[in-house]
């Protein structure tokens, strides 16, 4: 297999092919400004990218690979951490009840009661990582450690659009109504994603999110 | 125009999908055989990029108030045409006014694209007018098509052409060609000997976001792993070892450790397994999948 893989330094990222399409690249940092970078770049055989965490994950269109213009962005140097100044979201959350089920057990485990548990979740500024699973669900950085808690056994048949929740070292929240397996702690209102508008996602990576707890 | 006299089990207005929204979660979704499409779409004299309808299964009944030009590409169903006619697969069909064109169920196979002359009109959503069901939007209000709905389709121009289309040649009951995955190094050899001696069967809880595969159960070494990008055809493994083939309107990105990869030119027949088929999978080189992705739909005069 076609593996061109190097040694991970700061400005040469590690790649492989993990199709006949598809190309991870391994970005750590640097992931947001070299998805910026790429994006720019607007190379014809690129059908789509997609950040994650610590890496982009490149779409080709069918029958091309790794054109010459492409290896020579992915092995030219960006700057190390990507810009702070992503949009600031306060997300107003309804915790615990009926809103957020699963936050008793969830605060039990981290040794806390509700509204410290709360209060925790409450107090930090998050990053949005990525987007995925759902349209416009983001993958929030920040969660502090002791909050961090592994998905349900068995996943929901139906969570709401709306609810806040954890999922590892995660928290996110879910987009549209549908089965999902991270642990619910509360529900906003906000309406993470809308196709009609002309920002369909609220949120972007980059962006930062604060709880306000109502 | 056309008039649902019938819906079908699952009728859905497709184009060639939404590219390049997947940072906002947004997969590409589109007609599940692209190509098929857009060969019905030639048939027709349509732009490449025109809506057209997927047809699961079991098709419905269709009539055409003002007639039509239409053009079926993809697996054969069953089907009849009110004038009597022969319903013919992969050549343009020209359709009286007033004509009901009827699908029944699919021969063999799951899936078939029709297209229309002028492309069905429906509002486009985020740059596409392919519906993507999990999340309601796109296509026909967001849904797949019910008795009683109205499609409206463009202006027509142009001479219309008696064509016939040719598909690339698709071997049946051969294993589904794959790329070993990024994670395959981490499923131990009984989970890895599982997998690719193993033959799986479709499961019937399956769908456009992915195909559930019942047979051997594929071990691995348990660990989280970071979420990371994934494709269509991208075949997941989680905790339960039951493999899941990711479909054409999956997540963008996946926690379970992926291993392998649909190449590009089995998507077409990864779009026409049924519940109950039999699957088995055998990886091939890179370069050989590019090429093999370069295989173009012939189109010719019908004569």
């Amino acid at each position: 297999m076609e593996n061109d893989t190097r040694a991970p330094s700061q400005s040469h990222p590690a790649w492989r092919w993990i199709s006949d399409r598809g190309l991870r690249v391994e970005t750590g940092d640097t992931t947001l400004t070299r998805y910026a970078a790429l994006i720019s770049l607007n190379l014809p055989e690129i059908e789509d990218i997609i950040p994650a965490d610590g890496c982009l994950f490149l779409v080709f269109r069918r029958g091309t690979g790794l054109s010459e213009n492409l290896r020579s962005a992915l092995i030219a140097p960006v700057a190390g951490m990507p810009a702070t100044g992503g949009t600031l979201h306060e997300i107003v959350v309804e915790y615990g009840g009926a809103a957020g089920p699963d936050l008793p057990v969830l605060a039990e485990r981290a040794g806390l009661d509700a509204a410290a548990y709360i209060n925790s979740h409450a107090a930090v500024e998050y990053s949005v990582a990525f987007l995925g699973f759902q349209p416009g669900f983001p993958y929030l950085h920040g969660l502090p450690c002791a909050l961090h808690a592994p998905r349900r056994a068995s996943p929901r048949l139906r969570v709401a659009a709306g609810s806040v929740a954890i999922g590892g070292g995660y928290t996110g929240i879910y987009s549209a109504s549908g089965p999902g397996g991270w642990q619910i702690i509360g529900h906003t209102t906000a309406v993470m994603f809308d196709p009609q508008r002309a920002a369909p996602a609220l949120l972007l990576p980059g962006d930062r999110v604060r709880f306000v707890p109502r | 125009m056309i008039e649902v006299l019938h819906a079908g089990l699952c009728d859905l207005v497709m184009d060639q999908g939404r590219s390049g929204r997947g940072a906002l979660g947004v997969p590409v979704g589109g007609a599940a055989d692209s190509a098929a499409l857009v060969a019905a779409n030639r048939l027709v004299g349509n732009d490449a990029a025109a809506a057209g309808l997927e047809i699961t299964l079991r098709g419905p009944a269709l009539r055409f108030p003002l007639g039509g030009v239409v053009a079926l590409a993809g697996t054969r169903f069953a089907a009849t045409r009110s004038s009597g006619a022969a319903v013919g697969w992969g050549e343009t069909l020209v359709l009286a006014a007033g004509e009901t064109l009827n699908l029944e169920q699919a021969e063999t196979g799951c899936r078939c694209w029709l297209a229309l002359r002028g492309g069905l009109t429906v509002p486009p959503v985020m740059g596409s007018c392919s519906t993507f069901l999990p999340a309601g939007f796109g296509g026909y209000r967001g849904r797949a098509l019910r008795t009683g709905d109205v499609l409206a389709s463009g202006a027509q121009a142009g001479a219309v052409r008696l064509l016939r289309a040719r598909a690339p040649a698709i071997e049946r009951d051969v294993p589904l060609r794959v790329v070993a995955g990024p994670q395959a190094g981490q499923f131990d050899d009984a989970g890895l000997l599982a997998f690719f001696a193993g033959s799986y069967r479709v499961e019937t809880a399956s769908d456009r976001r992915g195909l559930r595969l019942g047979g051997p159960t594929v071990t691995y070494a348990r660990a989280e792993l970071p979420s990371q990008g994934v494709l269509p055809g991208a075949v997941q493994v989680p905790p339960d070892g039951r493999p899941i083939v990711l479909g054409w309107d999956g997540p963008v990105t996946g926690g379970y450790p992926v291993i392998a990869g649909v190449i590009a030119a089995d998507m077409a027949k990864l779009a026409q397994l049924r519940p109950g088929d039999a699957v088995r999978f055998a990886t091939i080189e890179l370069e050989r999948a590019r090429l093999l992705a370069t295989e173009q739909w012939k189109i010719e005069e019908l004569t």
